[in-house]
């Protein structure tokens, strides 16, 4: 935290990274991380200490589930899956984003 | 949010190990690909995450409770103390709620009570029978009856004949209201005449509430009714107010008029009936013309509920009232919770090091708030039961005690749901009225350090300053109703209420259908009255005042100047003695005579020379008016004014004409009579006399003072209820002075024990004490005597003429009366700190 390289997550950034990640397939928690971590070019990482209360709140939501499963070294792992609902939450918060970050980027260009 | 519900409650088992197992298998990847562990606080991101998954709001609640509980435990004075205080400033709210709402809302005991109208014709609250007849046939609504429900019946129970009250109805009253029955049915339209429904207070003292009393016969104005049901105990009528009038029978005579009651087709609307009822009034007007036109000023308004409220002018003042008796009530309550707040603020300062702990430890904020406010709100709890328990012994008792009043009243109040949400509300208002400033203190003084006592006594002292100007406040009101009543006593009605007797005498029917039997009776009861020892004179009349009078609009034609003009007043038929033994002084001409035949001759009262006759000479005015406006009428005397319907009113114009002079087709009549001696001892002498000359007649005997207490009653009800709730406010503020007192002297022990051990003397320790006292008592009744100025302003209204809410005596004795409180709250305080053992203090160091 406080380091310039790793920007804080946006409130509500990181259930909307989470869910798109899942649009990939299901992962457990350690996957999800990792993902967001690639997919951002190791821009952005994601502390336990806010993925797991965010996971947990999304199922809470209904917007993923979970099911047990064998991980790649075979260790029984929590494999979370999106469902319809959190989809539909995925694209309603792209498009609320894109806007934002294009508002955004307009603002600071100009 | 119920799947949320269900998830919660189906899948919480094992979560905790779950989380840490997720956690520690994120770790375990972190470390095998090498990436950095993180560092967090496995422990918290579990109980984070657990926090999700729990019903945190009520178990958090229900743990905070307990807690409570336990502390409270401990503090048995602080509890008792406290539920006292809110289980009278409860008690009192709920009682007068359930007073108001029954007054207000109560709801006639008929089959869906919403559809129900009343309906007047022509200005008139009763209609003659075919009137209701012909709206029946008319098919505007889907059931049309009616009933007279101030009718007085003869009920001969086998030894004597009393006057009891009775409604006649139409014969398919029962069957198209719906009136549910304890025993019995209820009156059917192919029943004879014969037949009478009783209502349950009177089956149980009559007939001893026995079941077979239906299909017994009973004897009513001289004919033997079969008695062919009972009404339940809470049964409500279609008037409220809590009128019980004791039989129901069939309307028999065709001179009875009956108020209309009718039933609206479903979906059909108050204006739309009203449009409609026009329609019908005129085809009745040409149909079966009568002395007035039924077209003229059509009502129809609804008998229940709000709409009931909005229709209705009279009962728009008894809401007024209720919402101020309620406000005041409101008031008293309030000052119990400043009662509770105290000793919780004194609590508080006591729990300081341990909330300084808990925050130490982590605990948030908001957790160690909602702990405080539960305790406040464990003991509104508490003590709304306590004071929904009081309300109700109070109802019980209230319903035991038989009101002195001249017409059966019983009020059914019963706890329903209004009175459960009116208490929840006030329980929520309370434990946050109580909890929220000591909760917010004991946060504030755990973080600012060693918090300056002399700062929190100073907010304690306000909140007693507070209380006192409240109770001023409810304490002004309670009395101003007070003296409301005290003088209303004093005022005079117009006439000799101390020296006289009424005695309200209704003739059988048998063998008086006659008007000329009727005024033969009457004069041979006169006569006979007079002549009894100790009676100085004795009269007939109408109507006594203040026990409704007989309204009249109409319009008059002057003889002199054909000048037409609409008149009002009351009406009274009389005979010659009437004025002489009322004691009310004729100002001009003579009373009636013997003579005046052939010729119409009125007297009139003061009121009406100056509102009608403009210049005229009152005495030898002749206008003409009658049932065909043609007839001339002569005054012959002017008269006093007396009151007719209130003790309050302004003068009424009135009207009165000879007995003599009138068809009489009443078979009710009033005597009265002048004593020499007083006339309670003339009782027994007058019901033996008219006993003896007709001992089929329903006598109901009293002296005036007794038998008019019904104007009296509406201010002796509200200097009751005022009074009882301003006292009680006293109470409560006293109570809350008397703790803050005696607090601050046990604060203080340390410093008069020093006081007194250099010499200072027990008197200036008193001095000291008092001073303290009294400067909280001045500036708290100043400040409420400066309040009660502005809100009291409204009262008016409901104040006897002559009495001003801002009276200087008013408040001079409420300011006296809450100093003596005062110094009674502050002698225990005082002679403890007088007593204060200095050595021992010392030694206590």
């Amino acid at each position: 935290m406080g380091k310039s390289a790793q920007p804080a997550l946006l409130q509500g950034t990181l259930d909307l990274l989470i869910l798109h990640a899942l649009q990939r397939g299901a992962m457990h928690g350690y996957a999800i991380a990792q993902t967001i971590h690639l997919l951002s070019d190791e821009v952005l990482k994601v502390e336990e200490g806010s993925l797991y209360p965010a996971l947990w709140r999304l199922e809470l939501d209904g917007a993923i589930t979970s099911k047990s499963g064998l991980s790649e070294n075979n260790r029984k792992a929590k494999y979370y899956q999106i469902t319809r609902r959190g989809r539909k939450l995925v694209a309603e918060q792209e498009a609320t984003w894109s806007r934002l970050s294009a508002a955004v980027a307009r603002v600071l260009g100009g | 949010m119920v799947r949320r519900f269900f998830l919660k409650l189906f899948r919480r088992g094992g979560m905790y190990q779950d989380m840490q197992a997720e956690l520690a298998f994120h770790r375990e990847m972190a470390a095998r690909h090498d990436n950095a562990i993180p560092l967090g606080n496995t422990a918290a991101i579990g109980e984070h995450g657990y926090d999700l998954w729990r019903f945190t709001f009520f178990e958090n609640l229900w743990r905070d409770l307990v807690y409570a509980a336990r502390g409270l435990r401990r503090s048995p004075v602080l509890v008792l103390t406290a539920l006292l205080s809110l289980g009278l400033g409860i008690g009192v709210n709920a009682a007068m709620f359930s007073l108001g709402v029954e007054f207000l809302f109560s709801e006639p005991s008929v089959r869906d009570a919403g559809s129900l109208v009343s309906v007047q014709l022509g200005g008139n609250s009763n209609s003659p029978p075919k009137a209701g007849d012909f709206l029946r046939s008319s098919g505007l609504f889907a059931d049309v009856t009616g009933e007279d429900e101030e009718a007085i019946t003869n009920f001969n129970n086998g030894a004597e004949t009393r006057p009891i009250f009775s409604v006649y109805t139409a014969k398919n009253y029962f069957t198209a209201l719906g009136i549910p029955m304890l025993h019995g049915r209820g009156i059917l339209a192919d029943d004879p005449d014969e037949v009478a429904v009783l209502s349950y207070a009177f089956w149980r003292k009559q007939l001893g509430g026995d079941p077979a009393a239906v299909g017994r016969s009973v004897n009513l104005n001289g004919r033997w009714c079969t008695v062919v049901g009972i009404l339940p105990e809470h049964h409500r009528g279609l008037i409220g107010f809590g009128y019980s009038p004791d039989v129901f029978l069939p309307r028999y005579l065709d001179s009875t008029m009956l108020a209309i009651y009718a039933r609206l087709k479903p979906g059909m609307s108050v204006p739309a009936a009203r449009a409609g009822l026009a329609a019908v009034a005129h085809r009745m007007d040409a149909e079966m013309p009568a002395q007035y036109k039924y077209a003229d000023e059509i009502r129809v308004s609804p008998i229940a509920g709000f709409a009931r409220l909005k229709s209705e002018p009279e009962m728009l003042a008894v809401g007024v009232f209720f919402a101020m008796l309620l406000a005041v009530t409101g008031l008293v309550l309030l000052i119990a919770c400043v009662n509770v707040t105290s000793l919780l603020l004194a609590r508080a300062s006591a729990r300081r090091r341990e909330i300084a702990v808990r925050l130490a430890l982590g605990a948030s904020r908001g957790r160690l708030f909602e702990q405080l406010l539960a305790e406040s709100l464990l003991l509104a709890v508490l003590g709304a039961s306590v004071g929904l328990a009081l309300a109700e012994v109070t109802a019980v008792l209230l319903a035991r005690i038989h009101l002195p009043l001249p017409i059966p009243i019983r009020l059914q109040i019963e706890p329903d749901w209004r009175l459960a949400a009116y208490a929840a509300v006030l329980t929520t208002v309370a434990a946050l009225a109580c909890g929220l400033l000591p909760a917010w203190q004991s946060m504030k003084q755990s973080l600012t350090h060693d918090m300056h006592r002399e700062r929190k006594m100073r907010l304690r002292r306000t909140l007693v300053a507070a209380q006192i100007a409240t109770s001023v406040i409810v304490l002004t009101t309670g009395f101003l109703f007070l003296r409301n009543l005290l003088d209303s006593t004093a005022i005079s009605p117009g006439f000799d209420v101390l020296h006289t007797v009424r005695a309200n005498v209704n003739m059988p029917p048998v063998g008086y259908a006659d008007a000329r039997k009727k005024s033969e009776y009457i004069n041979q009861v006169v006569d006979s009255l007079a002549a009894l020892p100790g009676i100085a004179s004795a009269a007939a009349a109408r109507v006594v005042p203040f026990n409704g009078g007989e309204r009249f609009r109409v319009g008059i034609l002057f003889a002199d100047n054909r000048e037409r003009r609409d008149v009002f007043f009351f009406w009274n038929g009389v005979t010659p003695g009437y004025f002489r033994t009322m004691g009310i002084p004729l100002l001009e001409g003579r009373t009636f005579s013997a003579a005046d035949r052939g010729e119409k001759v009125v007297i009139v009262n003061r009121a009406f020379v100056a509102q009608y006759l403009g210049s005229r000479q009152p005495l030898g005015t002749v206008f003409l008016w009658g049932g065909d406006g043609k007839t001339p009428y002569r005054i012959i005397g002017v008269a006093e004014g007396t009151k007719t319907l209130t003790i309050g009113e302004e003068p009424q114009p009135q009207l009165y004409e000879p007995l003599a002079q009138i068809v009489n087709d009443r078979p009710g009549i009033e005597f009265v009579m002048r004593s020499a001696i007083p006339p309670a001892l003339q009782l027994d002498a007058v019901r033996r006399t008219l006993h003896r000359i007709e001992p089929m007649a329903g006598a109901q005997v009293d002296t005036m003072y007794s038998s008019i207490g019904l104007a009296f009653l509406p201010s002796q009800v509200g200097a009751l209820l005022m009074g009882s709730t301003g006292v009680l406010g006293l109470l409560l503020a006293s109570i809350g002075l008397y703790g803050v007192m005696a607090y601050s002297v046990a604060r203080r022990t340390r410093e008069i024990g020093v006081r007194i051990a250099i010499g200072a003397s027990r008197g200036a320790i008193a001095r000291m004490v008092l001073r303290d006292a009294t400067r909280v008592t001045i500036a708290g009744t100043a400040a409420g005597l400066l309040v009660a100025l502005f809100v009291t302003k409204p009262l008016a209204v409901f104040l006897v003429p002559g009495l001003k809410p801002a009276d200087p005596l008013n408040f001079a004795v409420v300011a006296l009366a809450m100093l003596l409180t005062g110094l009674a709250a502050t002698w225990g305080p005082i002679r403890r700190a007088i007593n204060i053992d200095p050595n021992a203090t010392l030694r206590d160091e």
